[in-house]
């Protein structure tokens, strides 16, 4: 009976191990095709049956990439915003967060379910009209609509992290309000150390949706000095597809999702623990 | 006892001081960018605002009649179903390989790190690498079907596979983060539930089918939620995919309508009433679903 189950638990291991590294392969080709496509010589992307290895390796369209779109520019302002809205916007987000976990303070409720119920709005229904009031504000073509909003918080980072908070002990606040400890100093020397993973994760979601982000440049900003590292690639791409210059838009494509895959891979052990959320509470 | 009292009153309002302070912020970025958009695109829907006639006038629900009389408003109205079909595949997959996770698979944190690969690339990068790897001619897919003797599709610009090619996209970048959300839910199930099952002599697969599954319905409803929200917003695939909505229109969502209606037409008021409609299509959609949660999502004891 125990051999037996040992045995079925084996070949179940062996099934799901094979499911997964076909699942993992899947997952993992595409992107070796593109650091593949990256290094070759231009000429040589059309051979059939494909080539997975280059041969030459042709490290020259990596140094030819930075010429031919403003890619540097392009870093640069990604870099700007991204840095800003995920600064800036913890801080609001994790003090908004503080507060509707553990602090009482009139229409608490009323004004936490006013901020979940926006997330449900369509994106396609506030462009037009942010649009025109950047356009009244003069920040069309520039990096402010694409930073300013994100330094206020961020609606799905304040749930998340709200939800984590609950779980942490209220006695904490109590007794440091005995204390005569400041709220201000609650929340900075005590929750915000307590709520390192669920942060980091966060952090790690906000920085790729803001460095990711396509639909914002694409309406706010329209000048290349102006672009994001994503709008310089698609009109990039939208003019090397016609001169079938596959290698340079693969490395430029490259250059792009090198940050946030390195970001991630670093932080992707406080993922799983960070969502291990169970329901809404509170 | 009466400073007591004196200072418990004077620390609650300091608390109530300090929670209106700290939630400032965001409630200043929810009025700015949010509130105050909605009530003008509301408004704006009932006008024949033009940024390029330069009109400016109250024509009541005359936009309404113009889109819904529309036949593109319709081929778009479809597309924007279709791409509800990513979510049970995603699901399906996110469920299984989150389950191999769970029972200690070897290489499964590798694994996980490769399954979220092309959910935190950017979609720019994602759709120039698909372009390139579905190119009809020299594409990997095609090239490699070619090896087999088999003549691909024109994936990218054949009206009927446009739509196919987005599809596979989206499972594909959605498995890896749907697979960390239940491996979350399937690490809170008590362990104790297995051992009682196994003593009643349950075999694996009823455990799985009558206490895996049913503590899985809220999270699974949950992706299901914002799937639908996410999916029936499709626009940045298809404005990148195609120059133009693809032929015929045939990957062209009612977001992508919209945007071409208001950055491309300038037609601002007729974009608002569309996108008016369209969220209270999606807010319907919602209501329903919360609905017929009551039917299949496990509320607990």
């Amino acid at each position: 009976m125990a051999t037996n189950r040992t045995a079925a638990r084996r070949t179940g291991t062996a099934i799901a191990f094979t499911l997964m590294f076909l699942g993992g392969l899947t997952m993992l080709l595409p992107f070796v095709w593109m650091v593949s496509t990256s290094l070759k010589e231009p000429s040589l992307v059309f051979q059939s049956p494909p080539q997975w290895i280059p041969d030459p390796v042709e490290w020259s369209n990596y140094v030819k990439v930075w010429d031919v779109a403003p890619l540097a520019s392009g870093l640069k302002n990604s870099l700007i915003v991204t840095v800003l809205v995920v600064v800036v916007g913890t801080f609001s987000s994790t003090m908004a967060a503080f507060a509707f976990a553990k602090l009482d303070f009139p229409h608490k409720r009323a004004i936490f379910v006013a901020l979940l119920a926006t997330i449900m709005i369509p994106v396609v229904v506030l462009i037009i009209p942010q649009f025109l009031l950047f356009l009244k504000a003069g920040w069309i073509d520039t990096l402010l609509p694409l930073i300013a909003p994100g330094l206020l918080g961020n609606v799905t980072m304040i749930f998340f992290l709200r939800q984590y908070m609950l779980g942490l002990a209220t006695e904490l606040l109590e007794a440091a309000k005995v204390d005569g400890a400041g709220f201000f100093r609650i929340y900075w020397s005590i929750f915000m150390p307590l709520c390192r993973p669920a942060i980091a994760a966060n952090v790690v979601i906000v920085f790729m949706a803001t460095w990711n982000d396509y639909l914002g440049p694409l309406i706010f900003t329209n000048s290349p000095e102006n672009s994001t590292v994503q709008l310089v690639i698609a009109s990039m791409s939208a003019y090397y597809a016609e001169q079938t210059d596959y290698p340079i838009m693969m490395a430029a494509s490259v250059i792009a999702v090198v940050p946030v895959i390195v970001l991630f891979t670093i932080a992707q052990r406080y993922f799983v623990d960070s969502f291990s959320f169970s329901g809404i509470k509170g | 006892m009466a400073t007591n009292a004196g200072t418990t009153g004077q620390l609650r309002r300091r608390e109530r001081t300090w929670g209106v302070v700290f939630v400032t912020p965001i409630a200043f970025q929810v009025l700015l960018f949010t509130l105050i958009p909605v009530l003008i695109a509301i408004v704006a829907g009932f006008t024949n605002w033009n940024s390029i006639r330069g009109t400016h006038d109250f024509i009541g629900f005359a936009n309404f009649a113009e889109f819904l009389g529309d036949k593109y408003f319709w081929i778009a109205a479809g597309n924007t179903v279709y791409m509800l079909i990513p979510i049970p595949f995603y699901l399906f997959f996110g469920i299984l390989f989150a389950l191999g996770s769970h029972r200690g698979t070897p290489g499964s944190t590798m694994f996980r790190v490769l399954f979220l690969l092309p959910y935190v690339s950017s979609i720019v990068a994602l759709v120039v690498l698909w372009k390139w790897i579905f190119n009809y001619q020299y594409g990997l897919v095609n090239q490699t079907l070619a090896l087999f003797g088999i003549q691909g599709p024109d994936w990218l610009g054949d009206p009927a596979w446009i739509k196919t090619t987005i599809v596979l996209m989206i499972i594909w970048k959605m498995v890896g983060i749907t697979s960390i959300y239940i491996l979350a839910a399937l690490k809170n199930i008590p362990g104790v539930y297995y051992e009682a099952a196994r003593l009643d002599g349950a075999s694996p697969v009823r455990a799985f089918f009558h206490i895996t599954l049913p503590l899985l319905t809220p999270s699974i409803f949950f992706l299901t939620i914002v799937g639908i929200i996410g999916s029936l917003q499709t626009f940045v695939e298809v404005q990148l995919f195609t120059d133009d909505g693809g032929r015929n229109y045939s990957a062209a969502t009612i977001t992508y309508y919209i945007w071409q209606k208001a950055f491309g037409a300038g037609d601002l008021g007729l974009a608002s009433a569309a996108a008016f409609f369209f969220a209270l299509l999606i807010l319907g959609a919602t209501l329903v679903q919360f609905r017929l949660s009551r039917r299949w999502v496990y509320e607990g004891d």
